[in-house]
């Protein structure tokens, strides 16, 4: 998977075309590459309960509807992938 | 330029052509409101989906709870899952969602704007003719709007921008509320209203704008922040519990849900409140800068501190009373929630803290200024239709100064100053100002609103104190209002009259009466309803001509006098009314039912005290309900055409002037000139066919010159309108009143309009506000226009508006300003209820029409708000450009 900005913790976005770096404050762009210091931020698609059905959807726990780049920071049920 | 312009408009008056004159300089924002300024103004309107995909989802897991529970734990996990955004430098905090300019649609109120043209529930929606004013509308080609698809963002209604990896569950959510949002179960009953046909057809032809009842089911009111101020959100809760115990099991069960589903909302929102704490924390544990650390810790106290207890400082309340404003923005598509009366309700915490040292001067305007930005950056979802087409994009946060205290005496203070300064210095169209005028407002105070104005900000609007409250009391009166509480009143959106109460906000152990609004919506009603185009259809028998439609039955008149004609008319505009009125009526009632309101309601009085949501009548006041017009100098400057060409000096027939009208006088449509002002229209060869009848459409008396012949039928309008308006009865049981504001809507209405006895022409922009005149019309100067505004009496109405432009250099100086406070004056002092000003240059606002890069902060005053030219559609700035500019008073 390549990881971009919008996949960041440190991502702040300022709209749908632009964003600012935490850290730095500078002015980045979602689909910039992740840098060195890029953290990943909770997101449905990072989490044990998220399966892909198509393009951008998918369900959480085999249940409800859900899409991968939700941020999921603040869902009770976020498991990390790869960590049990 | 066309035979128009020379013969018939006042233009651009009589100053050189080249020569540009600047508006009076202003003062610098400070430093950190720049940053945050000039970050707003790069910033695009953009959709996320948290908070609809939470709502939505647990939504569907409580399948068979009670309605306002199911509601309130939608809203819960909504917000309880908003990510939260804090920007570097913000000293307030918090938002609609993470975007800089975010909202987010919500389906549960209608879901059909978010299907792709070829989708078959946008199409179902189209052929309902709902959508039908979208196709008219202009949206702003510049400034923040997303106005098409760019790489990985999808433009949505002209406006919003979504990142594409968002389109997909945009389109599932939307999908789970078809047959269940309050639209569609709203379009399913109000289709059982006898005549309903002709309610399409009223929206086909935008002889009405919009669906009032659940486009924008909330707004144009005043916000309360009484209850939080005083009591903090735990506090709240228990009362909640204590009143549960009171109700439980016992008759009107209601209450016990209410208090129930109340206590579920505030804890939605102390879980958002404290994430933006839990963030700030994070941004000082990765911050290196030391002042910056130390902001973030100290908004994380204040966040963490206001989401259980009341605010400690001015500080603090401004940071609380902003919270509950974008709370309230979340639970509804609203526009026009205005902050009311902020320098009074906030006066004691900013008198206590001056007093022992906590805030000064500078750092209060640092703090308004901020405050200034953050209401700028609030961004309302709707269609292109209602955000363009009415809204122009603006919300209409309207914040009040001056009018009186309880007592009667001037309500003006200290803060007041402080807010108009940060006004001057920081000018963004929110939150726009409006000025409560009395006599008994001291001099200084005015003369700084001039000040404001002056910069050409279209702030402060003026508006007549004791005129509001003569029409609160005799609207209110058998609610209860007094004379005393009349004076709580404030602006609800861009001018509508609202009724407010008084709290009494005990601060270290002495009690301050502070106003807040004590009532729901009043963007609900008859809305709007574009008199120009019903005269059309009078002409015309019935018919729409532009589309060959068929909108009433025959009148069955013949239009031999005058007087059939104003019957005619008059019975089709009632005609209107009444099936549109049901219709409102009964969108709003699916409202209620599915999407209660609990913030705001929580908020009013009397809501927690009776135990009942500002749907079942839990306000104190209730009739909010109106009837909006849409076009009303064409109107009267049409109906004087007519009386004096056809039925006094009988120059035409009736049926010549129909040819005339459906032949455009000769002209070229203004889609086919791609300008929607009068004055840039072009001819075609067969002009001079018509060029006679057309100047003397343009010669007949026109409203706006103290002329009689045209004022007599102005007060004849405005007399019965005013009238009829109460007897048409609200969902509420309340009778309903007349309310003249035209926001946008004399853009699209204009667009979808055939040519005017007038001499107005195809497709053109109607005149603003309800007294302003049309454009180019009014030629005797100010006072005469003022004569003609107040030949009726403007409390009979919620509102009327009188838009002007003056040329910066009448105005300039301490003289000027002290001329500019004589003038507005003069208005109020004849009864006129509302005036605004254009300060500004017509030069200039062609020139940035041309060169829009190069004027991206430049504000303009359109009817009611402030807005970026830029991000004006053009229908308007061509009508604002044309409008008569006074270059001496």
């Amino acid at each position: 998977m390549n990881y971009t900005c919008r996949d960041c913790r440190y991502y702040l976005p300022v709209d749908a075309f632009m964003g600012m770096c935490k850290k730095s404050k500078e002015k980045i762009l979602p689909d910039d590459a992740f840098c060195a210091q890029a953290e990943k931020i909770a997101k449905c698609k990072f989490c044990t309960n998220y399966s892909e059905n198509r393009d951008y959807l998918g369900k959480c726990m085999e249940i409800s509807l859900a899409y991968p780049d939700m941020i999921a920071a603040k869902c009770a049920d976020f498991k990390w992938l790869g960590l049990n | 330029m066309s035979d128009i312009t020379e013969t018939h408009i006042n233009y651009y008056g009589k100053q050189p052509a080249d020569l540009i004159e600047e508006r009076e300089t202003k003062r610098p924002l400070t430093p950190r409101a720049k940053v945050a300024r000039d970050l707003y103004l790069e910033a695009k309107s953009s959709v996320s989906l948290e908070f609809p995909y939470w709502y939505t989802r647990r939504w569907e897991e409580l399948d068979g709870e009670i309605p306002i529970t199911r509601r309130a734990e939608a809203m819960k996990a909504g917000f309880m899952h908003l990510t939260p955004a804090i920007f570097p430098g913000e000293l307030l905090s918090m938002g609609k969602a993470a975007f800089l300019r975010g909202s987010f649609p919500m389906p549960w109120l209608s879901e059909a704007f978010f299907m792709a043209a070829e989708d078959k529930l946008y199409k179902e929606a189209q052929e309902s003719g709902k959508l039908t004013a979208d196709s008219f509308t202009t949206m702003g080609k510049g400034g923040g709007n997303v106005t098409k698809s760019i790489g990985k963002v999808i433009s949505i209604a002209g406006k919003f921008g979504v990142r594409v990896e968002e389109m997909p569950i945009m389109i599932e959510v939307a999908k789970k509320w078809k047959d269940k949002s309050v639209d569609d179960v709203g379009h399913k009953y109000e289709q059982l209203v006898p005549g309903y046909s002709e309610k399409e057809a009223l929206m086909r032809s935008v002889i009405c704008m919009f669906d009032s009842g659940y486009t924008l089911p909330q707004g144009r009111e005043v916000m309360n922040y009484y209850y939080p101020l005083q009591f903090g959100i735990d506090d709240l809760i228990n009362q909640c519990r204590e009143s549960i115990a009171e109700v439980a099991g016992y008759p009107d069960m209601d209450r016990l849900y209410f208090f129930r589903a109340t206590i579920i909302m505030l804890e939605g929102l102390q879980h958002w409140i404290r994430n933006y704490s839990e963030e700030a924390l994070f941004l000082a544990s990765i911050e290196t800068e030391e002042k910056q650390k130390s902001e973030y810790l100290e908004m994380a106290d204040r966040l963490d501190w206001i989401s259980s207890k009341p605010p400690r400082s001015f500080h603090d309340a401004l940071q609380m009373i902003w919270t509950f404003h974008v709370a309230v923005l979340n639970e509804d598509a609203i526009s026009g929630l205005s902050p009311g009366r902020v320098g009074q309700v906030l006066y004691p915490f900013w008198k206590r803290d001056i007093k022992n040292g906590v805030i000064n001067q500078e750092k209060t305007i640092e703090l308004l200024e901020c405050m200034r930005v953050k209401f700028t950056e609030i961004d309302c979802f709707a269609s292109m239709g209602v955000v363009g087409g009415v809204l122009s994009g603006n919300t209409f946060n309207n914040l009040c100064i001056g009018g009186l205290l309880k007592d009667g005496t001037s309500a003006a203070n200290e803060l007041e100053m402080l807010i108009i300064e940060a006004g001057i210095s920081c000018d963004t169209p929110q939150p726009t100002l409006s000025m409560l005028y009395d006599e008994k407002l001291p001099e200084e105070f005015l003369l700084k609103g001039v000040e404001c104005t002056k910069i050409g900000t279209g702030y402060p609007a003026w508006v007549n104190n004791q005129g509001a409250m003569e029409f609160l009391v005799n609207n209110y009166g058998h609610e209860g209002m007094s004379i005393e509480e009349a004076r709580a009143w404030a602006i609800g959106g861009c001018l509508e009259t609202s009724p407010g109460s008084w709290a009494p906000l005990e601060l270290d152990g002495e009690i301050h009466w502070i106003p807040g609004g004590s009532a729901p919506a009043t963007s609900v009603g008859v809305h709007f309803l574009s008199l120009p185009k019903i005269l059309e259809v009078t002409l015309f028998d019935g018919m729409d001509m532009r589309s060959g439609q068929r909108i009433f039955p025959s009148h069955g008149y013949k239009l031999n006098t005058y007087i059939e004609l104003w019957q005619a008319f008059r019975d089709y505009f009632s005609r209107a009314c009444h099936v549109l009125t049901l219709t409102n009526n009964i969108q709003h009632d699916a409202w209620r039912k599915i999407s209660p309101s609990l913030i705001n309601s929580m908020l009013k009085p009397d809501c927690l005290a009776k135990g009942k949501d500002i749907g079942q009548m839990g306000s104190r006041y209730n009739t909010t309900f109106n009837i909006e017009s849409c076009g009303t100098a064409n109107l009267v400057n049409s109906l004087a055409a007519l009386k004096q060409n056809v039925y006094t000096e009988k120059y035409y027939s009736l049926d010549e002037y129909r040819s005339a009208l459906l032949a455009n006088f000769g002209y070229c449509t203004a889609q086919e000139t791609g300008s929607y002002s009068l004055v840039d229209q072009v001819p075609t060869d067969n002009y001079h066919q018509w060029k006679k009848i057309h100047k003397q459409s343009l010669d007949a008396p026109k409203f706006g010159n103290d002329n009689p012949f045209a004022d007599a039928i102005m007060k004849e309008w405005e007399d019965w309108f005013c009238e009829m308006a109460h007897d048409y009865r609200s969902l509420y049981d309340q009778p309903m009143y007349a309310c003249q504001i035209s926001v946008s809507t004399h853009g699209p209405m204009g667009a979808v309009t055939l040519a005017g006895p007038d001499g107005r022409l195809c497709g053109t922009t109607f005149s603003d506000g309800s007294v302003s005149a049309y454009p180019g019309t009014d030629k005797n100067g100010p006072y005469a226009l003022f004569n003609s505004a107040t030949c009726w009496n403007h409390s009979l109405s919620q509102n009327s508006q009188l838009n002007m432009k003056i040329h910066p250099s009448v105005v300039k100086g301490r003289q000027g300003s002290r001329k500019f406070l004589e003038l507005i004056r003069a208005y109020l002092r004849k009864g006129g209820f509302h005036v605004q000003f254009n300060i500004v240059d017509s030069r200039m606002l062609k020139q940035a029409q041309a060169e829009p890069e190069k004027y991206r902060s430049l504000l303009v005053r359109v009817a009611g708000f402030t807005q970026y030219w830029v991000e004006l559609g053009k229908q308007i700035q061509d009508e604002v450009i044309a409008r008569t500019e006074y270059e001496e008073l």
